[in-house]
């Protein structure tokens, strides 16, 4: 089900916490919602939850105003960003609770509730209770819980935030794989580029209570409208006062570049190496280089070197 | 703690309890001993105490479960919503901790008799507050107060609205969501604070005293019948024996109350 936000606006006291918001979510699409902490991400997808009303605008989900419709009658699927799950309630009453409440037969109920346990990975786990689950199950307890419904819209708050690298890593790919087997229209909100990268098809970045740029995700990287998505979207340096990224420069001997410089310091993180060069007007830059590329030019710190765009070798 | 300071510590504690609390208690129970059993037995058996004791448990039939009521909408209603008086209402509920149940008592007068705001009215319609069971009632309801709010709000700040909102999302109204998500996790604390309230109920001893008229048989509550034993009618058996009986109700509250915690912490440890 597509999801059309327009114009929407949410204060807290004196805060702008969402401002003239518009935008478009496909159907069946994986959209993130990408800003730094303080960006109203949040409060957008409790906005289209309808847990928050908006002050100005509206929520349409499949061409139809929900904007004055209780959460409850939305049929929507939220994952809380610290997955709320009903603590006094075992993993299978938990998933059970939507369907209990639209009074579905009992059989069914238990039907349902182990396909989406199954659907998870949490088959096991239908007796124990929320706190004796890890982080990882949890969420997934979360999201199992959330699509029972058979939501039209899948609402996911930080969903990777609480949880230690791996898993996160691990849940993220599983996340896309589910995605694809149920294409059940998705937003989730989160600060983690990389995430929103990996994940979504659709980006939608905000700043300071407004969507900074929206798009899918490699275009937006390619070609950022602001040097904050720039910076945002991933490694960036300044190099002839534009903000550009670290691997579209290279270095060359000190006669073929115009820009010179020495370098300071070399990082090396496996495949790549991070350079950072301190050109001859005083400012600094980084380039980074492939391991092969770095030790092909025997490059070290304090040797003279030429700076310039990979582009201009097309040039 | 070197084992000397240890034992040093444990004496002076065991040994304060026992100067505050243990003697006290023993020479109640010789006491009320001090005739045999079937002395005590038959004092705790005669008409003015039975009255007695069935008036405190009445009026704690009353109090307790309105009390657990208001108790748990106003800490609903502080905890999960905003409003204009929000920080008024949470400290008028300290005023009966804050304020001595004798100040209570004196303002339950001042409004109940008959030249006072509401007894003038009221006693037009046929009904009176003062040196009636009602007053008894009332009394009893302003110092009992506080205790379920007290208990359930922290833990209600403490568990958040979560729970509750992805119960909305779910479908689920407000009914719903107060008896399968909210209830339930606050049970223990809820439980907690009726049993602080009936402790303060059965117990109360100023307020009431002040509006009852300590009527034998019609308004006098146990611990009134207790003082009124010993202080009235020099009948110093009946008035150990009543407290005996009294104190052995106020244990098993809180053994229950003991119980409770013990619960709780396994709880607590559980979801940490």
């Amino acid at each position: 089900m597509s999801i059309s936000l327009s114009h929407l606006t949410k204060h807290y006291a004196k805060t702008h916490a969402v401002q003239d918001v518009s935008a478009e979510i496909k159907h069946g699409s994986l959209t993130a919602v990408l800003g730094p902490s303080g960006s109203g991400k949040s409060t957008l997808l409790k906005l289209i939850s309808g847990l928050e009303k908006p002050d100005e605008g509206t929520v349409t989900i499949d061409g139809e105003d929900m904007t004055h419709v209780d959460p409850r009658h939305r049929d929507i699927g939220f994952c809380f960003q610290h997955y709320a799950p009903f603590r006094h309630m075992n993993v299978a009453k938990n998933v059970a609770f939507g369907l209990k409440v639209r009074k579905r037969p009992k059989k069914e109920i238990d039907a349902r509730v182990s396909e989406l346990l199954a659907l998870v990975k949490l088959e096991g786990k239908a007796k124990s209770f929320p706190a004796q689950l890890s982080g990882g199950e949890r969420q997934r307890m979360a999201l199992a819980r959330a699509l029972a419904i058979e939501p039209r819209v899948l609402l996911l708050d930080e969903p990777f935030g609480a949880l230690d690298a791996v898993v996160r890593a691990e849940l993220r790919h599983w996340l896309k794989e589910l995605h694809g087997q149920l294409h059940v229209t998705t937003v989730l909100v989160t600060h983690d580029q990389q995430e929103a990268m990996e994940v979504a098809d659709q980006l939608i970045v905000m700043r300071a209570g407004r969507v900074v740029q929206s798009g899918n995700p490699l275009a937006l990287y390619e070609s950022p409208a602001t040097d904050f998505v720039h910076e945002f979207l991933g490694p960036s340096t300044i190099f002839e006062g534009e903000v550009t990224r670290p691997h579209d420069l290279e270095l060359v001997s000190v006669h073929q570049g115009q820009v010179k410089g020495r370098i300071t310091s070399i990082v090396s993180l496996g495949f790549e190496a991070q350079v950072t060069v301190e050109l001859s007007d005083g400012t600094s830059t980084w380039v980074q280089l492939s391991r092969n590329e770095l030790s092909a030019m025997g490059l070290r710190v304090a040797l003279l070197v030429g700076v310039r765009r990979r582009e201009d070798i097309d040039a | 703690m070197t084992n000397t300071s240890k034992w040093t510590l444990r004496v002076v504690v065991m040994s304060y309890l026992g100067v505050l609390i243990g003697l006290p208690v023993t020479f109640l129970v010789v006491k009320a001993f001090g005739h045999g059993f079937g002395a005590f037995w038959s004092e705790v058996t005669q008409r003015d105490a039975l009255d007695a004791l069935k008036l405190s448990l009445e009026v704690a039939a009353i109090a307790v479960p309105v009390n657990a009521l208001v108790g748990v909408g106003a800490a609903l209603l502080i905890a999960r919503h905003d409003f204009v008086g929000k920080r008024v209402l949470d400290t008028v509920f300290d005023v009966p901790i804050a304020i001595s149940p004798i100040i209570i008592g004196i303002a339950l007068v001042l409004a109940y008799s008959r030249i006072g705001w509401f007894g003038a009215p009221l006693a037009r319609w046929g009904i009176n507050v003062l040196f009636t069971p009602l007053g008894i009632v009332l009394a009893t309801m302003s110092v009992s107060l506080p205790y379920v709010l007290r208990s359930i709000l922290p833990v209600l700040l403490e568990v958040g609205d979560d729970q509750e909102q992805a119960a909305r999302t779910l479908g689920a109204g407000r009914f719903r969501i107060f008896f399968q998500v909210t209830l339930p996790s606050i049970r223990w604390a809820v439980l907690y604070g009726v049993t602080l309230t009936i402790a303060r109920t059965l117990g109360e001893f100023g307020a009431v005293l002040v509006v009852s008229g300590n009527i034998t048989g019609v308004t006098q509550t146990l611990p009134i019948y207790i003082f009124d034993s010993w202080d009235q009618r020099f009948d110093v058996l009946g008035s150990y024996s009543g407290a005996l009986v009294l104190a052995l109700i106020s244990i098993g509250v809180l053994g229950i109350l003991a119980a409770l915690k013990r619960r709780e912490k396994k709880l607590l440890v559980d979801f940490a």
